[in-house]
């Protein structure tokens, strides 16, 4: 039996701004390649996180949030999705400032899908901060 | 008929993002999308179909 030897081919040092790179891509969607001048990518990420997001309240989608009222397993069935949106950065926090979208609208036929718009553009941006921590730390071009 | 077309956005939006952050040359990357696009579309209605068969009333 052969063992592989796996050679260090790259420097793995992340370098300082790759970790604020990665908290801008997270606060807004978008900023995190927009700062790195990948324009597209920066359209293309950021278009899509935004136009999910507020096509997800459009709908009549509801944000997730932990009041500290729950009890039990209720909080942790409230963390898990809360955890996705959080994910839109200050799209999530906007909206808790300002108390847009906590509403719940189960009367609407898109309410679902609100819903789902809204957890899967926080899942989003979350891939979308990844990629642009990694161009950053040169590991991805 | 509004039903697929937010599912179409969905899946479109969810595609430009999936096909952005995929290792690879453009094509590849435009050509990994279109396939997330189709096999959510696809998926969504074969469940779609199948769940119509289901006697859940």
């Amino acid at each position: 039996m052969v063992a592989k030897q796996i050679q260090p081919t790259t420097n793995t040092e992340t370098p300082p701004f790759a970790w604020l790179i990665g908290v801008a891509a997270w606060a807004v969607p978008g900023l995190g390649h927009l700062v790195q001048r990948r324009w597209i990518r920066a359209v293309l990420l950021g278009g899509a996180v935004w136009a999910m997001f507020l096509t997800g309240l459009w709908l009549g989608g509801h944000l997730f949030v932990v009041t500290g009222k729950e009890q039990g397993i209720s909080a942790l069935i409230q963390l898990l999705p809360m955890s996705a949106n959080v994910g839109a950065g200050l799209l999530y926090i906007f909206c808790w400032v300002t108390n847009t979208g906590f509403t719940e609208h189960a009367q609407l036929l898109t309410y679902e899908y609100g819903n789902t718009f809204l957890l899967v553009a926080g899942l989003l941006n979350y891939l979308a901060m990844l990629d642009a921590f990694d161009i950053a730390s040169r590991r991805k071009e | 008929m509004k039903h697929v077309l937010w599912m179409a956005v969905f899946a479109t939006l969810t595609a430009v993002v999936f096909g952005v952050v995929a290792k690879g040359t453009n094509r590849h990357r435009l050509i990994y999308g279109l396939k997330v696009f189709a096999e959510f579309m696809l998926i969504a209605f074969v469940l779609g179909w199948v769940l119509y068969f289901l006697p859940f009333r």
